[in-house]
């Protein structure tokens, strides 16, 4: 087979490329996890580049774009994407203070440091848990069942996501075997249909003359851009020093606990978090900085835990970033897949030993810190700036038209399209109205897939 | 020139609808139009078939971006940007805001060295040094709000 020093270097470009495509995304304020990491992994692992390659492009690209979206939300005060939601009331108050670029800065030095700390504590947490594999794996329909009735109830919608899992599922079983009447059997279909659902649901509210109304505006929406203002010499400022020793301590504390927590949703974890460390902060400047640093760094780690831990794990997707941005470092037919009712899994977790998780991930915090680290630092007004008054928002939603078509024309022909648009309209309407969120209808989508064939057979159906 | 009659918030931002419906259709023409040609022609050059089909998705994807570029050089953004500058104000009531929060403001007494060097390098040493002045006064003399309660309440 090949030798190692090509793979190292794929994983070098691979993971290069990750972390500058996604560091120009994360500019794009709106621009969700889901819509973008896990379409463009996917394409990745399916154009055949080597399992490490694929690994670096996801993760320093997750990390380049969580450093760059900490820009909208301190300069613009618009969330960068749904994660930076709990660190909106901080940011804003340090906006006002006409602090913004402070607030910028402890937030991404508080996301590197949790960075480095969740690699190697993901690997540690994946390796303690592994000899449970076995079990796990095993009763891998009833985990999947529990796993999306726990997301479920901790999603907006409460017990009403609880519920709504079983017409969700009911529709991911027609349609399945809808298209396997045709002989077309989606996967990828499904995922980016859940993941662009509320695009589509908004597409169609806005034709009809009901939903208009509430939709239609008299003026453009009016932001406000923050000032900049450069504070260290140098190209590449040293988080170390950006953080006091405390604020230090505290992110470093938080991510680790955060890491463990792998299968809660790390919007809860962010918010918890950051009351622990805000009630222990006598001073009101010092609260805020260091509980920015702290919430973006548990947003950072919990990320990473979730992809990693289950995938070294377990190889199988039970947390909600692994079901979502994460699904096609574990399955993205033909070339990975999961089978439930076997336990057999052929994804990143057959291909990469744990230390080669190691090293590569921290290869990929590495590069993403090399590029947006520094370009969040020097250039975020310009950068927040020219994204705001050049690109427009038709700009971007032409782009996702286009994405959804190729992908699900490229898996499934018109069959493919129908898939999307059905799952996409479905999925942001219920989204929308119940606060059925994409993680619950991620595990829907496994829970149709892996559990219900248990089920139906147990049942005699 | 400035009419906004067509205006609508799709997707967490303002579009104009017609801009919105001709962006669509350059999106969804020229990324399938691309997809297609291509899976076409490389179907004819490369012998693997499905890898065919995954180059012509590169291509595809490519086309996306195009038709993003052409759609961000057609319509402009419908966001008004102001440039902000120092409003005394704002960081007046975001003072009153963190004073009311549980914890408050705490005391410049309380923190490390490095914090106050910060907060002199920021310039808010002293903005806080005085609203924590201020609530030490008020903290003083608890007489008055109790006072200035309504008689009808005690009883």
């Amino acid at each position: 087979m090949e030798s190692l020093l090509p793979d190292i270097l794929v994983a070098f470009g691979m993971g290069l490329l990750g972390a500058i495509v996604f560091a120009g995304i994360g500019l794009v304020s709106g621009t969700d996890e889901t819509t973008t990491l896990a379409p463009l992994t996917l394409i990745v692992v399916l154009m055949g580049v080597p399992a490490a390659g694929v690994f670096t492009f996801f993760l320093a690209g997750a990390v380049a774009k969580h450093m760059t979206h900490a820009i909208p939300t301190a300069l613009l005060g618009i969330p960068g994407d749904t994660l930076a939601v709990p660190l909106m009331q901080d940011a804003t108050r340090m906006r006002n203070l006409g602090v913004p670029h402070i607030a910028l800065r402890k937030m991404i030095s508080g996301a590197i440091i949790a960075a480095f700390v969740a690699v190697p504590v993901s690997v540690l947490f994946a390796v303690l848990l592994a000899p449970f594999r076995e079990s796990i794996v095993a009763s891998a329909p009833w985990v999947f069942l529990a796993a999306a009735l726990f997301i479920a109830w901790f999603s907006p919608g409460r017990w009403s996501s609880v519920m709504l899992l079983v017409p969700f599922v009911a529709l991911i079983i027609a349609l399945q075997a809808g298209t396997g009447r045709f002989g077309v059997k989606l996967g990828i279909s499904y995922f980016l249909g859940i993941a662009i659902g509320p695009l589509v649901a908004d597409l169609f509210a806005s034709i009809s003359p009901l939903e208009k109304k509430r939709m239609m505006r008299s003026e453009p929406r009016r932001f406000s851009l923050a000032p900049d203002v450069k504070g260290w010499k140098g190209y590449f400022p040293n988080p170390l020093k950006v953080l006091d020793r405390k604020q230090t301590g505290w992110t470093i504390a938080t991510a680790t606990i955060s890491s463990a927590t792998f299968v809660f949703s790390p919007v809860a974890m962010t918010v918890l978090m950051g009351e622990v460390v805000g009630s222990r902060i006598k001073h009101a400047y010092h609260r805020m900085t260091t509980v920015l640093a702290a919430r973006n760094g548990v947003t950072e780690a919990t990320y990473i835990a979730e992809a990693l831990i289950p995938l070294i794990a377990f190889g199988l997707p039970l947390s909600p970033v692994a079901a979502g941005p994460a699904a096609p470092l574990f399955n993205a037919p033909p070339r990975f897949t999961v089978d439930a009712a076997t336990g057999q899994v052929n994804n990143l977790h057959n291909l990469l030993s744990h230390w080669e998780f190691l090293w590569y991930g921290l290869l990929a915090v590495a590069l993403a810190a090399l590029v947006s680290y520094p370009f969040a630092m020097n250039f975020a007004h310009r950068a927040a700036s020219f994204v705001s008054k050049k690109l427009s928002h038709e700009a971007i939603i032409a782009t996702f038209v286009g994405l959804i078509l190729v992908i699900s024309v490229w898996e499934g022909g018109v069959l493919g399209f129908l898939v999307v648009l059905t799952v996409g309209l479905v999925g942001g309407l219920l989204n929308r109205i119940f606060g059925f969120g994409t993680g619950v209808q991620f595990m829907g989508y496994y829970t149709a897939v892996l559990t219900m064939p248990a089920v139906f057979k147990m049942m005699g159906v | 020139m400035k009419e906004h009659g067509q205006l609508m918030e799709i997707w967490g931002d303002t579009v104009d609808r017609r801009h919105l419906a001709w962006s669509i259709a350059i999106g969804a023409v020229i990324a399938l139009a691309g997809f297609l040609v291509a899976r076409v022609l490389l179907r004819q050059v490369v012998e693997n078939q499905a890898m065919a089909a995954s180059y012509a998705m590169l291509v595809g994807l490519a086309g996306c971006i195009v038709a993003g570029v052409i759609c961000a050089k057609l319509f402009a953004p419908k966001r008004v940007i102001v440039e902000e500058g120092e409003d005394p104000s704002w960081r007046e009531s975001a003072m009153n805001e963190l004073a009311t929060d549980t914890g408050g403001l705490g005391r410049l007494a309380d923190l490390p060295p490095a914090v106050i060097a910060e907060l002199k390098d920021v310039g808010l040493y002293d903005t806080f040094a005085e609203h924590e002045k201020r609530a030490a006064l008020a903290d003083a003399s608890p007489s008055t709000p109790v006072a200035g309660r309504p008689a009808a309440a005690a009883h």
